[in-house]
């Protein structure tokens, strides 16, 4: 394998599109990406898209396709990839072993969503069937995916004594880190009396700590060593960069399943640990290297229970890791200084290329109003539908 | 009152036996695995043979963890009528934990670890003016509900 570098970043604000396209989202995200990458749509050798079920992509998921047909038919290879919510991550994945691998110079990874309103629906035309876990979750008992979240929170508080205040200050530091984020969708500081005060959604998560659902788009152009010195400006490496799935008797309440043969020796959210391990190893880093995390936040028990999952933290230190600021973004290890989902709402197939983005603009000293001071090292965690997990370490 | 009949939400899910309601799940005799609902085959990367065969599951377990879901769930799920309601996470001495929704007492009565048992109850009426049943579960307080060796398992 050879070295990999970022060579242009580019997203799309996240919010309510209701007269933008699918399509112009990717295309936003994409055209942006190329000019922070000095290139043009002509100097592209590959893309990989993230597939959507939502919308897009001819029905068939092949996003990438679209794009190349609407401004750049030159032949050039397109992939489509599913994964869920981690379609993003897998996507960067796969234009990194493009090029890490030599097949080409120049790959972009892009992922644009817009999501329906509410809960997120069933797709259309799936037969009920009792071997489908998503028709059982939903006939059997109606379990919304926040009740998983609630069921992962409340034994939490059993197990360590998390406390509602300690969920809501979660809340709390991913929206005032979004405030200075022009990306995000929710820019206004919150205070943990107006969490406690939000309503409840599944009991112990209220409506502030769980993340909505938004549109929005990102896209990440990646290069041999060669094209990033052409471009210019610090040299940020793809160090590490991984992708895994879920293992057997993993503790996690797995949206859509109803049970799971829970095993000790298994550690809880195995995709997304397997992925941070993966990839840590290839970056040659360990936790104490690690100068900032962009997480999967679909709530505040997410923003605590993960950096112990990946062993940042020992666990049930995140409580007081968070009560102390050292989550904050001139904390011992800031998380999410973009302000997670829970401030950009999930624009599900993106997410994981934003978080890429994030960490390239933080490695950059671009993120105005956020920065992490001397970030050198920055990793990225997410996790998606059919226990996928994906994971990217960069460094500058 | 008349007796209504009754149907189960999905055929193949649970029953209602004689000594009470089970679940329908599958067992590998290979690695000693139990699966709900059933499964097509062992999960288990280090069993080799993979025999499932089919088994009851309950009717006992301990509670792991529960939420009060206040939203009403998107129109795949009936309920009528509808009312916040309560989901848990039960373990169950098979080694396996399963999610199901939970009776007979409010949020406040429940604390985590503590015995539960396996019941049916109607969802709602459907056309036919049969009651559809899932599974559910509920506080197992007295000698009699608790089943022998089963309740205090964690």
């Amino acid at each position: 394998m050879r070295p990999v570098y970022i060579l242009g970043v580019g997203a799309h604000p996240w919010g309510k599109f209701p007269h933008k396209p699918q399509l112009q989202l990717a295309l936003d995200a994409m055209s942006l990406a190329l000019t922070d990458a000095n290139l043009e749509w002509n100097d592209l050798q590959a893309l990989v898209a993230a597939s959507s079920r939502f919308e897009g992509g001819m029905g068939w998921g092949l996003h990438a396709n679209e794009i190349v047909q609407a401004v750049a038919e030159k032949g050039i290879p397109a992939s489509n990839v599913g994964g869920g919510c981690a379609a993003g991550g897998i996507a960067v994945h796969a234009a990194f072993s493009m090029v890490a691998s030599g097949q080409c110079d120049v790959a972009a990874a892009v992922g644009a969503e817009r999501m329906p309103k509410g809960f997120i629906p069933r797709p259309p035309g799936i037969p009920n069937d009792i071997t489908d876990s998503d028709y059982l979750r939903w006939v059997a008992m109606g379990a919304t995916n926040p009740a998983y979240w609630a069921l992962e929170t409340r034994r939490r508080m059993h197990d360590f004594g998390t406390s509602d205040h300690t969920l809501a200050l979660a809340s709390v530091l991913m929206h005032r880190n979004a405030v200075a984020n022009p990306l995000a969708r929710y820019r206004k500081a919150c205070t943990v009396a107006e969490v406690l005060a939000s309503p409840m959604v599944s009991d112990p998560l209220r409506i502030l700590e769980i993340c909505a659902v938004s549109d929005g788009a990102a896209a990440v152009i990646l290069g041999s060593e060669e094209q990033a010195r052409q471009r210019g400006g610090p040299m940020i490496r793809v160090a590490g960069c991984a992708i895994a799935t879920g293992q057997f008797g993993d503790p996690a309440v797995r949206v859509p399943t109803i049970a799971m043969a829970a095993r000790m020796a298994t550690p809880h959210t195995s995709e997304v640990v397997g992925a941070v391990r993966a990839a840590c190893t290839m970056a040659e880093v360990e936790p104490n290297d690690i100068d900032l995390v962009e997480l999967a936040d679909n709530t505040a028990w997410h923003v605590l229970a993960w950096p112990e999952f990946f062993g940042f933290f020992e666990p049930g230190q995140s409580d007081w890791m968070l009560a102390q600021g050292e989550m904050d973004i001139d904390g011992r290890l800031p998380i999410n200084p973009s302000g997670g989902f829970l401030s950009f709402g999930e624009a599900t197939t993106a997410q994981g290329v934003l978080q890429v983005c994030e960490v390239a603009w933080q490695l950059r000293g671009q993120a105005t109003g956020r920065q992490v001071q001397r970030a050198r090292v920055g990793m990225t965690a997410v996790l998606g539908l059919g226990a996928n997990g994906a994971s990217v370490v960069l460094k500058v | 009152m008349p007796i209504m009949e009754s149907v189960p939400v999905v055929e193949g899910l649970f029953q209602d036996v004689a000594e009470g309601v089970r679940l329908m799940g599958t067992h590998c005799t290979s690695c000693g695995t139990h699966y709900f609902p059933k499964s097509l085959s062992c999960r288990n990367p280090f069993c080799r043979e993979k025999k499932i065969v089919d088994t009851l599951l309950g009717p006992g377990g301990t509670l792991y963890s529960y939420t009060l879901q206040t939203y009403q769930p998107p129109p795949l799920f009936r309920m009528a009528p509808w009312a916040p309601y309560l989901i848990g996470l039960v373990e169950l001495p098979q080694g396996i934990r399963v999610m199901g929704m939970l009776t007979g007492c409010g949020p406040d009565k429940l604390r985590i670890g503590m015995p539960m048992q396996l019941t049916s109850e109607t969802l709602y009426c459907n056309e036919e003016g049969r009651a559809v049943l899932t599974y559910k579960f509920k506080p197992a307080n007295t000698a009699a509900d608790a089943a022998p060796g089963r309740g205090a398992n964690s």
